[in-house]
């Protein structure tokens, strides 16, 4: 058998001189680039990996100091070493609850104009603006919130909420003056203004799956546009939505620049909507760099690992959401 | 009939709502980029090119602000950049069938959309806490970490696209894997993997939180990467939240810098895969 | 199985197949096949869809092996080699059994760089050298005149036909001993078709060729040999005029008068 072998190699080197020479010369460059890859892939997760432990270890000395009360508590007082983190969490999930009510609706009414009923040569130039505006940095919606919305909301829209509200009974407290303009709610506004590009493009490409034929049929058989949108386009695209508004949501939670602006950064909670807060993000951003003691840095390094956690959760379940949805499509 | 016509009164409001929401959209774009170029340009001139940014109530420009986003920006991209490009090589080729490849693709989704100052404090804990003092390198570190999960995205996207029997006809000659590659999918995706490059350099032009605690701010002009280096975005937000009216001028200009860089780019991504589609 | 005596030319098989058997996961879709492949002929394989002619192929470069799940067993002897030895340095297999897809794939590269691309892997040769070897590889595949003056144009800008003579090209001009060749004018019309069948004829001067087709004329212009496969069987084995005219198997007459395709 060795000689048949020997005798084959000589027949290929007489026909072909050289090709197992230089194929031979490619084999190590090329075992290097697969690990290379396999190598930068493995990075990726190291880093999450470091990102969990590195907050994990920063949060500890809070975690022991306080235990699970520093996720209820209100306080916050750098001097006597005590903080809690209730009333960054709770301003978190009320700016993002603000924004996403807004910004849910519009977002996906401007995607409901643009494949229903946008004459076809305004369609892409608008399909651009959307998806520039959702690529524009957040600080700009900051200093634009802080200098131009807050002061109009607070010379007009607050006190006309105000106005209406004050004489129901319970709603009456949740929208109580005084106006100052900044605060959870306008922070709600311009997380909703910065939300509504993304969500609107997210329902656009969604929509954009309808097959057409499902929508013509559904003309077809005399269905009104918003009957199309409501009974075919929406529950064919559900699950793509809902994916979409989660993967919104997780950009809401977590934005630092566009609240930190106009929250009014304070640790308080009270049942007004119109007066000032804090995020945890808004509440880092502020106050990291100015931080001494142990307590009060690992104390902010916990409020990172909550937000961390809170968003992971959202992603996920967003992730996990969009799978199943291709799986459906049988991808 | 009459059943008919309140459907069609119903659809009618509907869709003028959404007509209406759009239009208020639409303002809102024109609203906050009007005021962008209004106040940004009032301030634009060449000292804002030329001088250092000043102290309070004098008079400067962002020099030292601008080269140094575009300094560690160009370093976090040409650090990030190639990782992300390998990784999303391995996800589309090597791994494609493979378990860390899924485990990969989730935790990148996941890095793609993390808060971005989380990113920041992370670096800080390895980087700025143990030597002892904030610096560029600490910046580019976490611009670097911000980029990797566009990349790897658009890269593993954009090679899956190209055909299987193109791969084969490679293969078909003999090519080893890594040329098959490096040499027939990388260049029938080049258009869609730089233009995901240049979508990541437009995500991070703006990114303002991981740079408070990494490369942190400096009042000066700074070449030195162990140092802490100014950069537009941290300007901004100092500057904007003074009291100060020529740093808050010089605020709106720095913001309209940046958001010209990042629509900038992001018409050329759009141009470059438009004309790749053309072809 | 084999053909008559007086028929036979005296041509050494340059490949044979003995008892392979292929996978895709559990199920096989190959159940033990056997044949050769005779040097400097033509071997077509015919048979419905599904029969596993074009899996029968794609073994020979071993091309199965770029998807998981998938495997061979048996021998396929290829100069006193097995090709499906885990030993074997697949891509010098490769560049010595060459492929010809369904669909034209030329890469995206000059109409020069798709024939240079796979020489220089190979071979470091000047400029004028290799410039003769673009010109003798793409008047091998008949395709000289009509290129000669845009060598530098995109392989992408040619039509359908010229784009699988730029493939069928490329193939040759890295001097491999066998072509194989998987429906390649499936895609293509007819005048396209008629040009690619002459080419093969002259290809048989100087390679062993192996042709899928599902096209039963087109398997009787081109080919000395024909097997005709149904549901992962060899059923037939033997000289196409002999297969088309007097089929042994009634397999084979039914699928040769259209009574199933």
């Amino acid at each position: 058998m060795a000689d048949v072998a020997m005798g084959a190699a000589a027949l290929v080197e007489e026909r072909s001189p050289g090709r197992s020479k230089a194929l031979a010369s490619l084999k190590f460059g090329d075992l290097v680039f697969g690990r290379l890859t396999q190598a930068a892939a493995a990075l990726v997760l190291l880093i999450l990996s470091g990102v969990i432990l590195s907050l994990l270890l920063g949060a500890i000395p809070a975690i022991r100091a306080f235990g699970l009360g520093f996720l209820v508590s209100e306080q916050w007082n750098p001097v006597t070493e005590k903080f809690g983190a209730l009333a960054p969490i709770i301003g978190t999930v009320t700016t993002s609850i603000i924004a996403m009510a807004i910004a849910a609706p519009v977002g996906v009414g401007i995607a409901v104009f643009l494949t229903e009923l946008c004459p076809q040569a305004l369609r892409r130039p608008i399909g651009i603006a959307i998806e520039l505006l959702a690529g524009i940095p957040s600080i700009i919606y900051g200093i634009w919130g802080l200098f131009v919305l807050a002061p109009f909301v607070q010379a007009y829209v607050e006190p006309a909420i105000i106005a209406v509200f004050g004489p129901i009974p319970v709603l009456s407290s949740v929208f109580a003056g005084p106006p100052y303009g900044i605060g959870t709610l306008t922070a709600g506004f311009v997380l909703a203004i910065m939300v509504v590009p993304f969500i609107a493009a997210v329902s656009r490409d969604v929509f954009d799956t309808v097959p057409p034929v499902l929508k013509e049929s559904a003309y077809g058989i005399g269905c009104t546009s918003w009957e199309v949108v409501r009974r075919v386009v929406i529950p064919y695209t559900r699950v793509g939505l809902i994916g979409g508004m989660m993967l919104g949501l997780g950009r809401a939670l977590g934005e630092t620049m566009a609240v930190t602006f106009v929250i009014g950064n304070a640790h308080k909670i009270t049942s007004s909507l119109l007066a000032p807060g804090t995020t945890i993000s808004a509440t880092i951003a502020n106050e990291f760099t100015e931080a001494d003691g142990q307590l009060y840095t690992s104390s902010l390094i916990a409020l990172a690992l909550i937000l961390f956690v809170i968003t992971f959760l959202v992603l996920a379940a967003a992730r996990l959401m969009l799978a199943r949805l291709e799986r459906q499509k049988g991808r | 009939m009459e059943r008919f016509a309140s459907r069609r009164r119903s659809s009618a409001i509907m869709m003028g709502l959404s007509t209406g929401v759009t239009a208020f959209g639409l303002v809102f774009l024109a609203l906050i980029l009007g005021t962008l170029l209004w106040k940004g340009l009032a301030g634009l001139n060449l000292a804002v090119f030329t001088q250092m940014t000043p102290p309070p109530g004098g008079k400067g420009g962002l020099l030292n602000a601008i080269a140094g986003s575009l300094a560690m920006t160009s370093l976090g991209v040409i650090v990030g950049a190639p990782l992300g490009m390998l990784a999303g090589t391995y996800l589309a080729e090597y791994g494609r069938y493979s378990k860390l490849a899924s485990l990969v693709r989730f935790i990148n989704d996941i890095l793609l959309s993390a808060p971005s100052i989380v990113i920041g404090l992370f670096v800080y804990q390895i980087i700025v806490a143990p030597l002892g003092h904030f610096s560029a390198l600490a910046g580019v570190v976490a611009l670097a970490i911000l980029v990797v999960p566009v990349v790897v995205r658009t890269t593993e996207d954009m090679l899956l696209l190209v055909p299987a029997p193109l791969r084969e006809a490679a293969a078909a000659l003999g090519l080893p894997r890594s040329h098959v590659i490096l040499k027939v999918a990388f260049r029938a995706a080049r258009a869609g993997i730089i233009t995901g490059v240049l979508l990541a350099i437009a995500r991070v032009s703006g990114e303002t939180a991981p740079l408070l605690f990494t490369s942190l701010n400096n009042q000066f002009w700074s070449s030195n990467l162990n140092a802490p280096m100014a950069s537009l975005p941290a300007v901004i937000f100092q500057f904007a939240l003074s009291p100060y009216a020529d740093w808050q001028q010089l605020a709106w200009t720095g913001a309209l810098l940046i958001t010209l860089t990042v629509l900038t780019l992001s018409v050329l991504a759009r141009w470059l895969s438009a004309s790749r589609t053309n072809k | 199985m084999n053909p008559t005596p007086e028929t036979v030319q005296n041509s050494a098989p340059k490949i044979t197949v003995r008892d392979l058997k292929f996978f895709y996961g559990d199920s096989l879709a190959l159940k033990g096949v056997s044949l050769p492949l005779h040097a400097n002929k033509a071997t077509a394989f015919i048979g419905p869809s599904g029969c596993g002619k074009s899996t029968l192929l794609r073994v020979f470069n071993r091309m199965y092996e770029l998807y998981p799940h998938q495997r061979a067993e048996g021998e396929v002897m290829f100069d006193g080699l097995n090709i499906l030895d885990p030993g074997q340095d697949v891509n010098l297999l490769r560049s010595r059994i060459g492929m010809v897809f369904q669909k034209p794939t030329p890469f995206p590269m000059s109409i020069y760089e798709n024939i240079a691309f796979g020489i220089r892997l190979y071979e470091k040769l000047p400029k004028s050298e290799m410039d003769g070897r673009v010109e003798k590889a793409l008047r091998g595949a008949a395709l000289w005149d009509e290129v000669s003056g845009k060598l530098n144009a995109s392989g992408l800008s040619l039509s359908g036909g010229q784009q699988q003579r730029l493939c069928i090209a490329r193939t040759v001009a890295i001097r491999p001993e066998v072509i194989l060749l998987d429906e390649p004018c499936s895609a293509l019309d007819p005048i396209s078709t008629a040009k690619i069948e002459e080419l093969i004829d002259e290809l048989t001067d100087e390679y062993t060729i192996a042709i899928v087709t599902h096209s039963m004329q087109q398997a009787a212009r081109v080919s000395q040999y024909t097997a005709f496969m149904y549901l992962g069987d060899l059923v037939e084995f033997g000289e196409t005029n002999h297969v088309f005219t007097a089929p042994r198997d009634k397999r084979t007459q039914d699928y040769i008068t259209g009574r199933f395709g």
